[in-house]
């Protein structure tokens, strides 16, 4: 018990802090406003949580700080919105995706067939490096005034739905040789990416690659007459409806994505972390350019589904039970409304919150990665793929990213900040929390939601001194900065992260094993 | 009887440190064959060479016969051979269940193998739901050990298994060892010699990353001058003490 406190002194320190904050807020404001504070709190928290969580496994199994995990959650509230308000751009992107991926999974097992005499070298790695430039240009050539601004576009109508742009289809005399462009594209980089020189990689590149890389084709090509229909369907559905559909297909990219990134980019840079932050770092802000030059600078608005947005005569709902009935756009909370989608957000967290709690405690996967999170090397010396692992693990952290990008369309607008904003926040409560820690990033989250609310509420009321006559006004930039403050006091409590021991540390650096010239030394995570 | 193990002339490095140069060592099947020497001599790359956590540049290794130099660690895993790291690398946050569970490799494995586990090692039983991390070093590297147990491993590469533990409870791992050796072949590195020649049948000794020595362990006891030059002095002695207990 003693030790368990000492541990996690920064986490229960800030907790004191929060808890005398409540009280002095009890004292001074009325019952409805500390209970609108503790509502605002939850529900940034929420949000906080989907992006923190993630960052926390992910840094945890595989000692990668993801600082494009901020993007992938901006990706998620695009994707999302997108699906909701103007499903023709996500209907014109997939096929010529899926023919990239299927083109992509052909020419590896091709790749399987060149020659094993085929030795690492200079003039065979020229020759790859050919094949991938001869890949992109195939997929320029394909992808040439496919204007995807306009399809982006989606205007809103004053009954609250969004409605897609007017302009046609693209006739599938042009659309089609671009998903067959994009396919040669993709079995060029899928040759382009057999590694040389491994025997291993090559037998494992079965015939199956080949056929479910065949039948991803034919899916791209199938569903290319289906595009308008599909639409109008979609548009057709209620905005519920929609709306849950959006946060599948935000989820599915933000998991996607993630694993590809994963798979491509970070997995050659493990053990080198310094490369993996500079990477990821670059990477947010490729993703944010990608984003900006497909759907523009200026932000979009998402409208509230249905289901949050009534505004009959009994609004605001009288209690929850009330609201299940009238789906009021706000619920009185002790007198005062408060918008029943945040309570919705807040569900969000507590749901993901509870499900991925379950998977880590309940099931074989989560035992490996509670175990991974630990030593990932010994798991592997059990006989466990853990690389496999490591993409599940990423997929999952950047899919709930994604939800809450989605979640936190409505509530807080789709624009090309969301993520940079919440990412730093995300971070800060994952720091608290204790990086690698999975109840500590839930907790971390909590405490920041709060004090960003305090913070908030500090600036909008101003605070009245016992010495002063006046009440005195903050600048709002007090709010944004007492994540930070609370911040910098963990970081003075415990420099090296918050669940670091030195005893736990030097039993890490073990003579001749090597270990220590890995990455796990050079790292401040320790588990414990 | 035939090797199940043969490694031949492996050269390893360490980011650019050459540690193995030229290790090359044949574990027959059904044995105990102890991995002798001085701290730094190679023995614990040796191992992790074997696994394919440390790969060798050169050099071969064979397992039953089939090449598996190159493979990643958890394929060579997945043939049936168990790894007990030094230093007793448990799951600490992991229950006891759990630390043996993750080991299955196909449902059922943790059951088939339960009441063999239990009856070596009874305290494993007692704390079956306490977190690893709780446990007394003595019972965490009979953890270790049990964990490699679990599946249908043929090979176990046991780590100094009496670092840093009391007598008595060298004891109970000797014990454990010797049991076990009926289930799968050994390749065992130990620093307490006595231990060693109590439980192998063979031995090689590393010096400066290569073999240098090997034959049968009942010779090597009475080889005084052997001993004296690659272990150190303190060996030499007869009866040979235990080493005394080290903190981490």
């Amino acid at each position: 018990m003693v030790a368990s406190l000492r541990r996690n002194r920064a986490l229960w320190i800030t907790a004191a802090i929060v808890l005398l904050v409540l009280f002095w807020m009890t004292r001074r404001y009325e019952p409805k406003v500390t209970a609108s504070i503790l509502l605002s709190g939850l529900t940034l928290g929420s949000l906080y949580f989907l992006m923190g969580s993630g960052l926390s496994l992910i840094f945890g199994l595989m000692d990668v700080l993801n600082l494009a995990h901020g993007a992938l959650f901006m990706i998620g509230a695009y994707v999302g919105f997108t699906t909701y308000a103007n499903p023709r751009l996500i209907l014109n992107m997939l096929p010529l995706a899926l023919a990239l991926l299927g083109g992509a999974m052909i020419g590896r097992w091709l790749g399987g067939f060149l020659p094993p005499t085929l030795k690492r070298g200079w003039a065979n790695r020229a020759l790859l490096a050919a094949l991938l430039l001869l890949s992109l240009a195939l997929a320029v050539i394909g992808l040439r005034a496919f204007d995807l601004a306009p399809l982006a576009a989606a205007t809103a109508t004053a009954t609250g739905g969004a409605v897609a742009t007017e302009l046609a289809q693209e006739a599938s005399g042009v659309y089609l040789p671009r998903i067959a462009l994009l396919a040669g594209a993709g079995v060029l980089l899928g040759v382009a990416l057999t590694r040389l020189g491994k025997a291993e990689a090559r037998r494992r590149a079965r015939a199956q690659t080949a056929i479910v890389g065949l039948l991803v084709l034919g899916v791209a090509f199938a569903i290319v007459p289906l595009r308008s229909p599909v639409e109008v369907f979609l548009l057709g559905l209620s905005t519920n409806a929609r709306f849950l559909l959006a946060l599948l297909i935000g989820v599915l990219a933000g998991a996607g994505l993630g694993g590809l990134i994963e798979v491509s980019l970070i997995r050659p840079l493990y053990g080198r972390p310094l490369y993996q932050i500079l990477l990821t770092l670059g990477l947010g802000f490729a993703l944010t350019e990608m984003v900006k030059s497909v759907w523009g600078t200026p932000g979009y608005y998402m409208d509230i589904p249905a289901f949050f947005a009534s505004s009959g005569d009994n609004c605001p709902s009288p209690n929850l039970l009330a609201w299940f009935s009238d789906h009021c756009q706000s619920i009185s909370v002790l007198g005062r409304p408060f918008p029943s989608y945040r309570l919705f957000i807040i569900a969000l967290g507590v749901v993901m919150f509870v499900a991925i709690l379950l998977l880590l405690q309940r099931t074989r996967l989560g035992i490996i990665i509670r175990a991974g999170v630990q030593d990932s090397e010994m798991v592997q010396a059990l006989g466990i793929n853990v690389r496999q692992i490591f993409t599940l693990v990423f997929a999952i952290g950047t899919g709930l990213a994604a939800a809450g990008g989605v979640a936190a369309a409505p509530f807080l607008g789709v624009n090309l900040g969301l993520g940079a904003e919440l990412q730093l926040q995300a971070l800060i409560s994952v720091v608290i929390g204790g990086m690698g820690s999975y109840i500590g990033a839930a907790v971390g989250a909590l405490l920041v939601g709060f004090a960003r609310a305090f913070g908030d509420q500090l600036v909008l009321a101003g605070i009245h001194l016992p010495w002063a006559e006046d009440v005195v006004r903050m600048s709002p930039s007090i709010a944004r900065a007492s994540t930070v403050l609370i911040m910098a006091l963990v970081l003075l409590i415990r420099p090296s992260s918050s669940r670091c021991s030195p005893a736990s540390r030097s039993m890490r650096a073990r003579p001749s094993s090597g270990r220590e010239w890995s990455s796990r030394c050079s790292s401040w995570r320790c588990t414990p | 009887m035939p090797n199940i193990l043969e490694v031949d002339g492996i050269h390893t490095f360490i980011g650019q440190f050459h540690i193995l140069e030229g290790v090359s060592l044949a574990v027959p099947q059904g044995s105990i064959t102890a991995l002798l020497g001085r701290n730094g001599a190679g023995k614990t790359t040796t191992l992790r060479s074997i696994m394919g956590l440390n790969p060798p540049r050169e050099g071969a290794i064979r397992y039953a016969g089939e090449p598996i130099q190159g493979k990643t660690a958890f394929q060579i895993a997945a043939k049936g051979i168990g790894y007990v790291p030094e230093y007793r690398a448990i799951f600490r946050a992991l229950t006891v269940e759990e630390n043996l569970k993750i080991a299955e490799r196909q449902k059922g494995d943790l059951a088939k193998r339960s009441d063999l586990i239990f009856e070596l090692f009874p305290d494993l039983k007692r704390f079956y739901r306490l977190p690893g991390g709780q446990l007394s070093g003595g019972q965490q590297q009979m953890l270790a050990i049990a964990r490699a147990l679990v599946p249908d491993n043929r090979l176990l590469l046991v780590d100094e298994p009496s670092e840093g533990l009391a007598p008595i409870i060298i004891e109970a791992i000797v014990a454990a060892l010797r049991q076990l050796a009926s289930h799968a072949t050994v390749l065992l590195v130990e620093q307490n010699f006595r231990m060693a020649s109590m439980l192998a049948d063979r031995y090689y000794i590393l010096d400066d990353g290569q073999s240098v020595h090997s034959g049968q362990m009942a010779d090597l006891v009475n080889d005084r001058p052997l001993i004296t030059k690659y272990l150190g002095a303190g060996y030499a002695g007869t009866p040979v003490t235990p080493t005394p207990e080290r903190s981490n």
